[in-house]
């Protein structure tokens, strides 16, 4: 971190929670990541750091990666014969791409939400402890506070500590994608990906998820995708612009937002395309 | 070209004879039960189910038929629930677009229809002559034969229901494959595996040909599975050949239980999974 | 900020290429254990082809590839051939989907285009409880009640009528039995047709709307749109569903012993007694000894049946793929 002219350092460096806080350390460097489709080459070499601590969005046009790189941090293609990656993902410099590490690790590690919101067909107690009792053998009473610490810190717990043992399916959408950012939490990951967590979502429930991102960013980084550009300027301290593959531009947010660099970035966030 | 009013006509008629053979289907359902229960229900005395099979004029019942053909439904079960279980899943996740899982699936299609006989003739080549005789054993296992196709396709079809989201969601809090599919998918679709099962065992109980050369059938008393076993099916077709009119009627009062469960677990498997959907 | 969870964290964590993963011993014996059944279904139906065509090999040597085309079932002389039971399997199993086809087709017609919406799904069901209905029972109803009715009031009229006609008349020929050939057939009809006209009904329901709307655009009747569009539409399939039925008359047993009449005689007849390979090893089996010809004869049977079988089904599997219902 001590290279003054690395673009993405001085990026991450200039956002900041607090005007004085100091520069966050990189919690995610991407280096040189492409991504295949079978024969369709879909990331096109993509450089990239993502800041500890802090909310990255990816935005872009249908198509153009954002969420094929989501899920090659948490190794998700590997469910996917057929899929590939080449370059690195250093997570905390470890490179969590390729057959070394076990995915189960890297998922542990590097949690995720989903567009739909997905309960599992089980209580929502349970929806909670499934996780947790992947990674932990923990005492009844220590279960239960984890459940409600977690349901407590995506904003739910009042909505559902009455019903805690009845089935999560018959949740809203918005409580069910609630609880299924508590599940993830729940694991205790250090980083949480979103993709298009809202877009299934009411506005009412949309902006409590915007909320609920903004509490979670002092304890996790968070990368977003999303199709939602007023979301991407609300949420995110730092903001990339993808597009047909390639990573386009990376700024802050209000920058980004501002004043891009880019003539394709402008086009897109003023709805020129997209 | 037919005028309007001929091509009406035809229309009507057309409509008018599909219209008459689905009542004849049904009219040939309602006909079969109520031969069935005609010839049955007198004959279903409280005899059948406490007495075992006894030669002619002597009262006897069908106890140990019932009892044999729960033992080797319930082995046929244990065998080949978990094999079709697995081997569906295996279709539906890791089997998906492999070269094993394509032939595996056509090979399960072939003996979904394959003639139940022949597995009987397998069975008999491959189980009872090297072990020295007819048994309780062969005739469940071949049983299993005919339970896990049904099994594997019911398995393998419901869980392709189950929306790709949920099994990522788990795979994506770390879960290793076994938890993701028995915590999670698995549990999604049990009412749809739970269809299958009641569908195997409806096909398991009404099943003859296959068990003739392999537990042949028992006229008295025996839950030994090393030894020929008795089952309903069995029994009914030695009675209803018979020239003893309580033999016969002993067939009929077989023949409707038998039906009647058969037909109640096809309901039952319907509604459950009605209920899924 | 929550205690539980940032106590947890503080510093626990080792460095990630340290961790230990979460299934590292049981995810490859589950994975293990789904690779192996499903290779298990390919050797066992690779078991019973083996084992039957060893079963029958002895024949085989015995008698040569004239097995298949001797017209002889002698015991006494131990002289065997499959010709009348390949035979019967055949044009029984032909008999059963002429009768089931016409049936299948308008069953499917008025489910899928004449029944009001409410019926549709308990008239289905009740069709397909059809199918669920044991083989054995099938036997006994066909044996008990359908025989002596054929016996009684379609035969006497048909021969009289129909086999005087020089040709055709060969069809009709014999004494009114009530068994034989055509009850059987007309039993296997029975029993396929829940089968065919699921699958028939599946490929119906998946016709585009737009295109029947379009045929009734242009002033079809409900009819000619069946015919001319949706049937069509489906053809392939439906096909398939056919070669699915015929698959499970071939090796139907049961019910084909109670009342094809088992007589091992080659005989144009519809009338005629006859055998199927199927009802031939259930009748033949018990006495047959170990060892004996005879048991070979039979295993050679069975191998013959699995072999016509397998092909007309995997001709079924290639034109369609039903749900199971």
């Amino acid at each position: 971190m001590t290279s003054a002219v690395d673009p993405t350092f001085n990026i991450a460096s200039s956002v900041a929670a607090k005007p004085d806080a100091p520069p966050a350390p990189t919690k995610i460097k991407v280096e040189g990541l492409n991504f295949y489709y079978g024969q369709n080459h879909a990331l096109k070499n993509i450089n990239f750091d993502i800041p500890e601590k802090r909310v990255t969005a990816m935005i872009g046009p249908s198509g153009c990666g954002k969420s094929t790189l989501l899920r090659v941090f948490n190794r998700m293609y590997d469910l996917y014969p057929g899929q590939r990656a080449e370059g690195q993902v250093l997570f905390d410099g470890v490179n969590v791409v390729g057959k070394e590490l076990d995915p189960t690790i890297v998922r542990t590690r590097i949690g995720m939400v989903f567009q739909k919101p997905t309960p599992f067909p089980m209580s929502i107690y349970d929806n909670i402890a499934f996780g947790v009792r992947l990674h932990e053998s923990i005492s009844k009473s220590k279960m239960d506070e984890r459940v409600e610490s977690c349901l407590r810190k995506a904003a739910i717990w009042e909505e559902t500590k009455d019903r805690l043992h009845t089935s999560a399916l018959g949740m809203s959408g918005g409580q069910q994608q609630r609880l299924c950012i508590a599940r993830t939490i729940a694991v205790q990951p250090e980083v949480i990906l979103l993709d298009e967590p809202t877009s299934a979502l009411d506005p009412i429930s949309t902006s409590k998820i915007e909320d609920l991102i903004d509490e979670l960013k002092q304890d996790f980084t968070i990368v977003i995708v999303t199709h939602n550009m007023q979301q991407a300027a609300r949420c995110a301290d730092i903001t990339a612009f993808f597009y047909l593959g390639e990573l386009v531009e990376v700024a802050p947010s209000d920058v980004i937002f501002t004043n891009p660099k880019q003539i394709k970035t402008r086009d897109y966030i003023t709805g020129r395309f997209g | 070209m037919a005028s309007l009013a001929a091509r009406r006509a035809k229309d009507t008629t057309i409509k008018v004879i599909s219209t008459g053979f689905a009542i004849f289907a049904i009219f040939l359902l309602a006909w079969i039960l109520w031969t069935l229960v005609a010839r049955g229900a007198p004959a279903l005395k409280l005899t059948v189910f406490t007495n075992v099979t006894m030669p002619p004029g002597h009262n006897g019942g069908l106890l140990n038929a019932i009892v044999g053909s729960l033992i080797q439904i319930a082995l046929a079960l244990v065998i080949g629930g978990p094999i079709g279980l697995l081997c569906g899943t295996f279709l539906a996740e890791n089997g998906k677009g492999t070269k094993i899982g394509s032939a595996a699936r056509f090979v399960n299609d072939i003996l979904l229809s394959a003639p139940s006989i022949l597995v009987g003739l397998f069975i008999y080549q491959f189980l009872v002559i090297p072990f020295g005789g007819f048994s309780g054993w062969a005739g469940g296992i071949a049983l299993a034969i005919l339970v896990i196709p049904v099994i594997v396709r019911t398995t393998e079809d419901m869980l392709n229901l189950v929306p790709v989201g949920l099994r990522e969601a788990a795979f994506a809090l770390g879960a290793p494959q076994w938890k993701v599919v028995m915590m999670v998918t698995w549990r999604a679709a049990r009412a749809g595996i739970v269809t299958g099962i009641l569908l195997a065992v409806a096909r398991a109980a009404g099943e003859t040909a296959p068990l003739l050369f392999t537990s042949l059938g028992n006229n008295s008393w025996s839950v030994d599975l090393s030894k020929p076993m008795a089952s309903l099916p069995i029994a009914i077709y030695q009675y209803a050949g018979s020239p003893f009119d309580d033999w016969v009627a002993l067939a009929w009062a077989g023949a409707l239980l038998i039906t009647v469960g058969v037909l109640l677990l096809n309901i039952a498997s319907r509604l459950v999974l009605a209920r899924m959907k | 900020m929550d205690a539980t969870i940032t106590t947890a964290k503080a510093g626990a964590l080792p460095p990630i290429d340290k961790a230990k993963p979460t299934g590292a011993v049981s995810d490859p014996i589950f994975v293990g254990a789904l690779w192996a059944s499903g290779i298990f279904v390919l050797i066992l139906l690779g078991l019973i082809i083996a084992q039957l065509f060893e079963g029958g090999l002895p024949a085989l040597r015995h008698f040569g590839l004239d097995f298949l085309w001797t017209a002889t079932w002698n015991p006494v002389t131990e002289n065997y051939g499959a010709l009348v039971m390949i035979y019967g399997t055949l044009f029984s199993a032909v008999i059963a989907v002429i009768f089931a086809l016409p049936l299948s087709f308008g069953i499917a017609f008025f489910l899928t285009e004449i029944a009001p919406q409410a019926l549709r799904r308990p008239i289905g069901v009740a069709v397909q409880l059809l199918a669920a209905v044991p083989s054995i029972i099938y036997g006994m109803w066909g044996f008990f009640v359908i025989v002596p009715l054929i016996a009684a009031y379609v035969q006497p009229p048909l021969i009289d009528w129909l086999s005087p006609i020089p040709v055709i008349g060969a069809l009709f020929m014999g004494p009114p039995l009530g068994s034989g050939m055509l009850t059987a057939g007309l039993i296997l009809a029975v029993m396929i047709i829940p089968f065919i006209t699921a699958m028939f009904v599946e490929t119906l329901e998946s016709v585009p709307a737009m295109l029947k709307e379009s045929a009734y655009g242009v002033g079809a009747t409900t009819y000619e749109v069946y015919k001319n569009v949706s049937i069509p539409y489906g053809k392939t399939a439906m096909v398939g569903a056919i070669m699915l039925g015929l698959g499970r008359a071939l090796g139907e047993t049961m019910a084909v012993t109670f009342v094809i009449g088992n007589a091992t005689r080659l005989s144009a007849s519809l009338f005629a007694p006859g055998a199927t390979i199927a009802s031939t090893i259930a009748n033949e089996f018990p006495e047959a000894a170990l060892g004996s010809l005879k048991l070979t004869s039979l295993l050679q049977l069975g191998f013959i049946l699995f072999v016509i079988s397998f092909i007309v089904l995997a001709l079924s599997r290639a034109l369609v793929r039903s749900r199971l219902d």
